[in-house]
């Protein structure tokens, strides 16, 4: 996907950690993780988290630890 | 096969004389000798047409309240005096009563002959000639002279009004009955009509005694049907005669869902008359389902097949067979070289559930991925988030008649006198009945005039602070202790409601903390939480003004959160209500659109689902969510994603950032669109197959209370194929064998392997004319009211609503607001409603614009507006209007070349990628010129069109080119 596409995906999951509430971070990070898991298609997984493999400089940080939890989702499923 | 529906032996075509009445004490009485018992305060003449007797009558019909002005149903009661009128007298315990006798049949006669003196002798030529109700009852009582003569003062030389394009006014033939006000103030509420003058001189006037037309009629139809005479007459009858067979079908407009009588002459459509037996509208209708059917028959439609290699080409015309096997080629061409994910179809929530069901399975089983979406995605996609996560089920609570129940009405982001007009008009009656109605919008809309309506609040809150609003109407209910505690207690869970308690108690949540960025008064918002929370029954109705936000999926829990906190779930009167906008957009959620869902809203990542529909399918499934029509978007201009699949959807036009959608759209190698016209998203497409109409097919609709109603075919398709037949060809010739024979076979299958379907069948829809979903073992019959014993995910989740503020707003740049909505004669994209004479009261969209941002631009009404947004610039004509506040500007996008979406920007929902159409930042100047936009679309336009113009069967191209743009 190009710099444009992937820009709105990074748009994307900010946003929806802007959104996420959780007693703590990583509660939050867990939530936007499984939002993630359950309602973005593969492509889009793979490219987010490919984009968190090169630093991923402009995820939150909720939104860094929510990738990473992705990771480990489909690292474990 | 054509299913005729005979009308003679339904009991609703029975005209009864006056309403039903409720009440569960009976009353015994004798009529003609007859013993019959009914409620309580039901007529006399209601109780006579019960027990199978006929009075004469003509100020009577039984959707308005008895009147007694025509006395034509006078009868004796004994120990009575006098002649009683049995419309206006209701029964009594141990009452006999005497319908014919020599003395009744006299007096009726009498009066009708007084009648007929003034009432032109025309009936062989009259329009109404075999449905006039007066020309029945002076055959019923036997006139035979008329003594008075004819040369006397009287009305035959009164003037005809033609001003409205549907029906016309012949004062000549007005008997004065009041049914036509009556049915304008008690069936509609515009209260447009009114008798002008006393005595011989009174007269039925529109307005101010002023043309149909330039009156506040709405043109519902109610008068026309309410008319026992021609004088309101269909110009369609007076046209073609009086119809001689009718189906009960489902109009395919707005989410109501109105039953309809098509009554026919042949296969040719006469007139749509609102069916009583109808469970969403009782009877009533809109100027759209009653009169806005021209579309199915024009000179636009699309009748033929056609393919071209490139959008730069003129259109060829070709067999269905070459059509298909053309797109299934493309197809498999395409994911050959770009993979299986490079394809995906987007479902029609205009189309039956029968067909959205098939392309969904088309997408899952013939593409082999979930790249489905439906354009619910750009409407109520937050309604089934929002609610699937508070009350375990993505659908509104109750039956539209739930609201007659309501104590006090809150509407939040929904116009429903425009956009649900049959609803509105229900809503109305109940607001007449005293109901407190609390507005939340930006705008001032018409249901806050609802003439005799109640006590009315307005919070005009600013756009994009829906959360903010919601948020502190809850505080006032926790801190004011309007909590219903013992539904907390028994209903929700304890460990999510202590932490949004604590959350919403938070002082920055009150109103008074949060007036600065809502912009409604405090006591204001502490007025109408108490308005809601303190009465016995309080229930909220919302539209799109709620889900089209970045907040949407939030605002839709914040809703769902506060009808919790209060008890208002689970009990007529009460509940969350989304307004659903197009006809079947709930039954295109249910039927598994959405690319995470397949039907019954079950995810694909569920295992023991996928068996389920394997099993079935014989194909396996993807666990994997697809592309949502967005992300569809962003892939098409990244080059990953490369065909679609469009049936009956407007994307080029309805979907937000038109610029956007128009370069994904030019990316795609092959665009294959069904429609019933080349719309806008047509024009960039590479197939175009011939969609059929409502009134060409079999199916069912689900409305927005979960009213699944049938659909019935009255007519053959245009082009030879109902939707189904067609996605059905498209799945063989990708080498996935469906073989249905009739719709009915698509939904039995539906049942077999949705869980709230499980007792749905075109059977069971016979004989209990709709249903409403769940439907399957623990409720047999359907479900009118939802959660009134648990929640299918068993305890009710409060949800934390923090407010986030949408990162569009108001800068030095682009200093306004822009919203954008409906109005009532116009419907979505237009593409129907443009088609007809509704077109008279809406041709073009404006832009309303409030008199003090407008005196501070030089801005006259009727000024030709240039509107940017930080996406685009379009041109659009001034209104200025007091219905908005200052710094919010409004339009609509019911025509493609006012291009309203081409300033939409692609700010969407946080949960679902719903865009944000309700709030836009933009600045406003005046113009001399169309847009560079408009320019270039009128262009393309005019480039289109031709290329449809000059298609032609063309015998030298017989091998598609190779694949190009």
């Amino acid at each position: 996907m190009s710099g444009q596409g992937l820009e709105q995906l990074v748009k994307m999951v900010n946003q929806i950690s802007a959104n996420m509430h959780g007693a703590t971070d990583e509660q939050a990070a867990e939530k936007v993780a499984t939002h993630l898991q359950k309602f973005w298609a593969r492509s889009m997984k793979a490219q987010i988290l490919a984009y968190a493999d090169d630093g991923g400089e402009d995820l939150t940080p909720i939104s860094r630890q929510a990738v990473e939890k992705l990771r480990e989702v489909r690292a474990a499923g | 096969m054509l299913n005729y529906y005979d009308p003679r032996k339904d009991a609703f075509s029975r005209d009864l004389g006056t309403p039903a009445r409720l009440s569960e004490q009976q009353v015994a009485l004798t009529i003609d000798g007859l013993e019959i018992s009914v409620p309580e305060g039901t007529s006399v003449m209601r109780a006579a047409a019960l027990a199978g007797i006929t009075i004469p009558k003509l100020c009577a019909t039984d959707n308005l309240e008895a009147f007694g002005s025509c006395r034509l149903c006078a009868v004796q009661i004994e120990g009575r005096r006098g002649y009683p009128a049995s419309c206006t007298t209701p029964v009594a315990e141990g009452m006999a009563v005497t319908t014919q006798n020599g003395k009744l049949a006299k007096l009726r006669r009498n009066i009708m002959e007084l009648y007929i003196s003034d009432h032109p002798l025309d009936c062989l030529t009259c329009p109404a000639n075999g449905d006039c109700e007066l020309q029945d009852m002076a055959g019923a009582v036997g006139l035979r002279e008329v003594r008075y003569g004819f040369e006397g003062a009287n009305h035959l030389d009164a003037p005809t009004d033609d001003s409205n394009p549907y029906f016309s006014f012949d004062a000549s033939k007005c008997i004065v009955c009041s049914r036509c006000v009556r049915a304008c103030e008690e069936v509609q509420g515009t209260f447009a009509l009114t008798i002008d003058g006393r005595g011989f001189d009174s007269k039925v006037a529109a307005g101010q005694d002023e043309d149909f037309m330039d009156s506040e009629c709405v043109s519902c139809g109610a008068c026309v049907q309410a008319c026992p005479t021609s004088t309101l007459m269909e110009k369609s009858v007076i046209d073609q005669g009086v119809p001689e067979h009718s189906v009960v079908t489902t109009c395919a407009y707005c989410g109501v869902g109105c039953s309809f009588k098509a009554e026919m002459k042949g296969d040719q459509l006469v007139r749509m008359v609102p069916y009583k037996g109808g469970d969403a509208n009782h009877g009533h209708s809109c100027v759209k389902g009653r009169f806005a059917f021209g579309y199915a028959t024009h000179k636009d439609r699309i009748k033929t097949p056609m393919i071209r290699d490139s959008i730069d080409e003129p259109w060829r015309e070709v067999s269905w067979e070459e059509a298909i096997q053309f797109s299934a080629r493309r197809l498999k061409e395409i994911q050959a070289r770009y993979g299986r994910e490079s394809i995906g179809g987007i479902t029609s929530s205009r189309c039956t559930n029968e067909e959205t069901y098939l392309v969904q399975k088309l997408i899952r089983a013939a593409f082999g991925n979930n790249n489905t979406d439906t354009c619910a995605r750009v409407c109520h996609s937050p309604t089934g988030f929002g609610l699937k996560t508070t009350l375990g089920e993505s659908a509104g609570t109750q039956t539209f008649d739930s609201v007659m129940k309501a104590d006090t009405i809150l509407v939040i982001g929904a116009n429903p006198t425009d956009a649900h007009p049959v609803f509105g008009s229900q809503m109305r009656r109940r607001l007449r009945q005293g109901a407190t109605l609390i507005v939340a919008d930006p705008r001032r809309i018409d249901l806050l005039k609802t003439p005799h309506g109640g006590r009315m609040l307005h919070l005009p809150l600013r756009p994009g602070t829906n959360v903010a609003l919601i948020n502190s109407l809850a505080h006032v209910v926790v801190s004011e202790g309007l909590e219903d505690q013992a539904f907390i207690d028994a209903r929700c869970e304890s460990g999510a409601y202590q932490a949004w308690r604590a959350f919403i108690l938070e002082e920055r949540n009150s109103p008074e903390a949060l007036e600065a960025v809502t912009g409604v008064p405090a006591d204001k918002v502490r007025e109408a939480a108490r308005a809601y929370a303190e009465v016995h029954n309080g229930a909220i109705y919302y539209g799109l003004g709620v889900t089209e936000h970045s907040q949407g999926s939030t605002m839709v829990m914040g809703i769902a959160n506060l009808a919790m906190a209060t008890g208002n779930i689970g009990r007529e009167g009460v509940g969350v209500n989304p307004l659903r906008g197009q006809n079947n957009v709930q039954g295109s959620c249910d039927m598994g659109s959405f690319p995470h869902e397949l039907p019954g809203y079950q995810h694909v990542a569920d295992p023991a689902v996928r068996d389920r529909f394997e099993a079935v399918w014989k194909v396996k499934i993807d666990d994997e969510p697809g592309l949502r029509i967005p992300n569809m978007f962003d892939s098409a201009i990244a080059g990953t994603f490369k065909a679609l699949y469009v049936q009956g959807e407007d994307i080029a036009q309805s979907d937000p950032n038109t610029q956007h959608v128009q370069a994904a759209l030019t990316s795609l190698d092959c665009l294959i669109v069904q429609d019933i016209f080349l719309n806008e998203t047509a024009k960039y497409a590479h197939v175009l197959l011939p969609g059929s109409t409502f009134l060409e097919k079999n199916g069912t609709f689900t409305n927005a209370e979960r009213r699944i109603n049938r659909v019935r075919k009255v007519m053959p398709p245009v082009a030879g194929k109902e939707d189904w037949e067609v996605t059905q060809d498209l799945a063989n010739a990708l080498g996935y064998p469906m073989n249905y024979s009739h719709p009915s076979e698509i939904m039995d299958e539906i049942a077999l392997l949705t869980p709230t379907f499980t007792g749905v069948s075109y059977a069971k829809l016979e004989e209990h004319g709709s249903i409403q979903w769940p439907c399957n073992e623990s409720h047999p019959d359907g479900t009118p009211t939802m959660h009134e014993v648990d929640f299918p995910i068993g305890k009710g989740h409060f949800a934390v609503t923090e407010y986030v503020p949408t990162e569009e707003r108001t800068t030095r740049r682009f200093p306004l607001l822009l919203t954008t909505g409906r109005i009532l004669s116009q419907y979505n994209v237009g593409a129907q409603t443009r088609r007809t004479a509704n077109s008279q009261w809406h041709d073009e969209d404006v832009l309303e614009i409030h008199p003090s941002d407008a005196e501070l631009r030089g801005i006259r009404d009727g000024d030709w507006l240039g509107v940017s947004s930080r996406v685009g610039h379009t041109v659009l004509r001034c209104r200025i209007s007091d219905r908005m506040q200052p710094g919010v500007v409004y339009t609509t996008f019911h025509h493609p070349g006012s291009g309203a979406n081409v300033i939409t920007t692609d700010s969407s929902d946080w949960a679902t990628n719903c865009p944000e159409y309700k709030v836009t930042a933009v600045q406003v100047e005046k113009v001399s010129q169309p847009s560079q936009w408009q320019q270039h679309f009128q262009d393309f336009d005019r480039r289109q069109k031709d290329y449809l113009e000059n298609a032609g069967a063309d015998a030298t191209v017989n091998e598609p080119a190779p694949m190009g743009k």
